[in-house]
């Protein structure tokens, strides 16, 4: 059996080996003729592309493609900068309380309807009524305007200086037809017929949906912009990177998008076949400490394991060109002046000293989700070094369920977890803040909380007040529950014949406009 | 034949209840938390506890299991946290292209382990021997070799998916209504992961074959057989193969039972839309409804080939009595 188990191994070894040299090869892929962008998916979308359900990453294109919100963040720029979409202008009143949105002439949705402020009204209605993971962006709503066609305003209940960010998000609201909305309302808010079907006014019309196996895209005439030479876009679903690049190199996918390990990046990017790009983000690699454990109960020893992280040498050793050190406590750039400083420098000597207080044989779990390689190689590293402080570490992997469900109980959960990537809904400190830190957010895992920290940022996002957000971030910083630990960037690769795919993102969409793309 | 029918059929249910009951104390004491799945990471503490009232998650586990079953008397599986559909509008999407692909791995298992058991050439041999290789490789090992060699360096076969637009029977389809375009291209896309899934099953089921077939080659009625001048082939055929195929058949019964529940990995590799990969998704996700369903539907095709097997069985050797 032994010697079958080795004939086995050796006989795949050398498929591969033999393989693989032509596989490697330099070859630059033709550009499709047949006006067929194939944008390959790392596993499937998850949930249907609904976008008032629709709240995960991977399947944001075919909502982005589809669908258009009254405003985005501009494309291109490494800044959090609002810009015109289905508004072309807009202005805010001085309490943040009424947003007049000056409407896009010309804009037909894909059955056909005209796009008018009563679109706007029924898509916020919608997004309240189906109540979501986003809904809470519409919660504040209290009644739009429709008298003019032309011009929908907005009145909140409250001030809320991240309203324009909510619409901006690529989770935000987004503009669907009333009339298809009403035919096929059905019992549910046409949330069945949306797993099929998209009601938008995009570049694209959801044209077939093969759930775990692939998404077509076809090109939607009377789309009002730029239109692009592809007619078709398709998006087929691999669950297996090797897959997925194997696919890419032989020229079968187009683009690959936010979804190949860092360990793969340094083959793109000194290969003249393809292009890499690296976009900006407002994604982060966190840090998140367990104030429940029994190793991370102070603050003392939170803050000593996170000054005894050498990020300068993880960084560029895990995660590569993609990421670079945090020098902030929220995204890059979001506290425009950089006032929001992360003031944790490596200092192993911290650790060290407050280690040998402890019993013989203390031990510390240091967690990652499953499925995301950074973040296990990063935890692997780190409990590695543990053992030269004589403290006992494990990396252990969660599965994605599991790790939501600490904040019920965080005793369960982990002493420390690394995060590869994660960010907000959008650019506003409010929205980093608040998902991260408030224990009413989503991504507070272990429950970590300082009640004035969540009261600053309740105050600061009525205004908008930097000082405040600043003052929320510094407080929570002292906790040492948290790490910014490196900015990460979308890590894009592509044929050498497309073009346009820098000016197709923007820092908070993580995915390509596919109607800015081009062939060379 | 219709006691025993109906002796199945009650231990059918009586299976059936015992795996949804297994989930749903799984799911009681699993670690994690299926609503994000269902709103998304970002959802707050309070949407995840006004969704888990909606869903009925708080309720005691003996009220939720026993709603389950009054619905499922009704065909009504529940709805997927993920995907948000009915479960049994995903199982219905899913589950033609896992029986595709299982009866075509079985035909390959079966084709496959007749050579193994039967062939005494030197070919014989070497399929024999690549078999045997092939057969303790791991199967993602063995699917990703496949990839490799019969997709990136070959260029012979696809690599993932199932082809065609068709998202139900496929296969039967376009070759029942004739469309050969279709038929060609579901074919080479099922080509691969089928031979995936067919090598372990195929060496189990030629072992067994073969070491029944020498068995019976020595026997006395054999023996006789030749003596009375009968050709090898009639020998083979009417007095061999018959006697013969009994433990064979109730092998492959096993194995096709064991394809489907192995499908698993084989359609995850091969992004095959199949329930295979449906229930890969759904375990991370927590999403216990998908889960039930897919583990109700192993379970009952698992209890139905296992009868049919049998049925057969009786109907090859008239010693066996049902």
């Amino acid at each position: 059996m032994k010697l079958l188990r080795f004939g086995a191994a050796a006989l795949v070894a050398l498929t591969i080996a033999a393989c693989d040299g032509k596989t490697n090869e330099a070859q630059v892929n033709p550009a499709p003729t047949d006006g067929v962008l194939t944008v390959g998916l790392l596993g499937d979308i998850g949930q249907p592309p609904d976008p008032d359900i629709y709240y995960a990453n991977n399947g944001l294109a075919i909502v982005l493609n589809t669908y258009e919100g009254l405003v985005q963040y501009e494309d291109n720029i490494d800044t959090v900068k609002i810009a015109p979409r289905l508004a072309t202008s807009w202005e805010v009143s001085a309490d943040k309380k009424v947003y007049t949105f000056h409407l896009r002439s010309g804009v037909k949705f894909h059955d056909g309807t005209a796009f008018t402020s009563d679109a706007v009204k029924v898509s916020l209605q919608r997004r309240t009524d189906v109540k979501g993971g986003a809904a809470y962006m519409t919660a504040g709503v209290q009644s739009v305007d429709t008298s003019d066609p032309a011009t929908a305003v907005v009145t909140l209940k409250e001030g809320n200086a991240a309203f324009l960010d909510y619409l901006a998000s690529p989770f935000g609201p987004k503009m669907i037809s009333p009339s298809a909305l009403a035919a096929n309302k059905g019992s549910d808010d046409a949330q069945t017929y949306l797993t099929t079907h998209d009601i938008g006014s995009g570049p694209y019309t959801l044209a077939a949906v093969q759930t775990g196996t692939k998404y077509e895209l076809t090109q939607f005439d009377g789309y009002w912009g730029t239109k692009s030479p592809f007619t078709k876009v398709e998006l087929p679903v691999y669950n297996d990177s090797s897959a997925l690049e194997l696919a890419f190199d032989k020229g079968d996918v187009s683009a690959i998008v936010a979804a190949l390990p860092s360990s793969d990046l340094k083959k793109y990017e000194t290969s003249a076949a393809v292009n890499s790009y690296l976009l900006p983000t407002l994604q982060s690699a966190l840090v998140t400490l367990n104030p429940s454990g029994t190793f991370f109960k102070t603050a003392e020893a939170r803050l000593a394991f996170l000054q005894s992280l050498d990020r300068e040498k993880l960084i560029p050793q895990v995660l590569g060109d993609r990421s670079e050190l945090a020098t902030t406590l929220y995204a890059k750039g979001m506290i425009p002046d950089g006032a929001d400083k992360q003031e944790i420098n490596y200092k192993p000597e911290v650790l060290k000293a407050y280690a040998a207080t402890l019993p013989a044989g203390t031990t510390m779990t240091i967690g990652y989700a499953t499925g995301n390689p950074n973040a296990q190689q990063l935890a692997t590293i780190v409990a590695a070094q543990m053992a030269t402080l004589n403290i006992k570490a494990t990396a252990q992997g969660y599965p994605t369920a599991q790790v939501f469900d600490w904040v019920n109980d965080p005793a369960k959960g982990p002493d420390a977890f690394f995060d590869g990537n994660n960010g907000p809904d959008g650019g506003n400190p409010y929205m980093w803040g608040h998902v991260f830190w408030d224990k009413s957010g989503g991504i507070n895992y272990f429950g970590c909380d300082d009640p004035s920290v969540d009261a600053d940022l309740n105050k600061a996002v009525l205004t908008g007040d930097n000082a405040l957000f600043v003052s929320a971030a510094t407080k929570y910083a002292s906790s040492g529950c948290y790490l910014n630990f490196s900015y990460n960037k979308d890590w894009v690769v592509a044929q050498k014949w497309l073009t346009g795919v820098a000016e197709s993102h923007n820092i908070g969409a993580n995915e390509l406009n596919f109607a800015k793309l081009g062939i060379a | 034949m219709i006691g025993f029918l109906t002796r199945r059929a009650g231990a059918a249910v009586a299976v059936l209840l015992i795996l949804t009951a297994v989930v749903f104390v799984l799911q009681q004491y699993s670690p994690g938390d299926p609503v994000k799945a269902y709103l998304g990471a970002n959802a707050s503490p309070a949407a995840v506890a006004a969704e888990r009232v909606t869903l009925h998650l708080d309720d005691p586990l003996v009220s939720r299991y026993g709603h389950y079953l009054s619905a499922a008397a009704r065909g009504d599986l529940g709805t997927s946290y993920r995907t948000h559909r009915k479960v049994t509008a995903d199982l219905g999407a899913f589950l033609p292209a896992t029986f595709e692909l299982v009866v075509v791995a079985f035909l390959f298992a079966l084709l496959l382990g007749a050579v193994f058991a039967m062939l005494r050439t030197i070919a014989g041999t070497f399929v024999r021997g690549v078999l045997l290789v092939g057969a303790t490789a791991p199967p993602f090992l063995l699917a990703l070799g496949g990839i490799i060699l019969f997709y990136a360096h070959l260029g012979w076969l696809p690599a993932t998916g199932r082809g065609g637009n068709d998202d139900g029977f496929l296969l039967t389809h376009s070759l029942v209504t004739g469309d050969w375009a279709q038929f060609g291209d579901g074919l080479q896309h099922v080509v691969l992961p089928a031979l995936v899934l067919a090598v372990a099953p195929a060496v189990s089921i030629g072992r067994i074959l073969r070491a029944s077939l020498q068995q019976t080659l020595s026997a006395d009625h054999v023996r006789t057989a030749r003596a009375k001048g009968l050709t090898e082939v009639a020998v083979f055929g009417r007095h061999v193969l018959r006697n013969s195929i009994g433990p064979g058949l109730s092998m492959a019964g096993l194995q096709l039972g064991f394809m489907f529940a192995g499908v698993v990995v084989v359609e995850q590799i091969f992004s095959w839309p199949g329930i295979g990969n449906y229930l890969a998704e759904s375990i991370p996700a927590a999403d216990y409804p998908a889960i039930a369903g897919v583990t109700v539907v192993l379970g009952a095709v698992y209890i139905v080939t296992n009868t049919v097997v049998d049925m057969i069985q009786a109907l090859a050797d008239p010693r066996i009595a049902l």
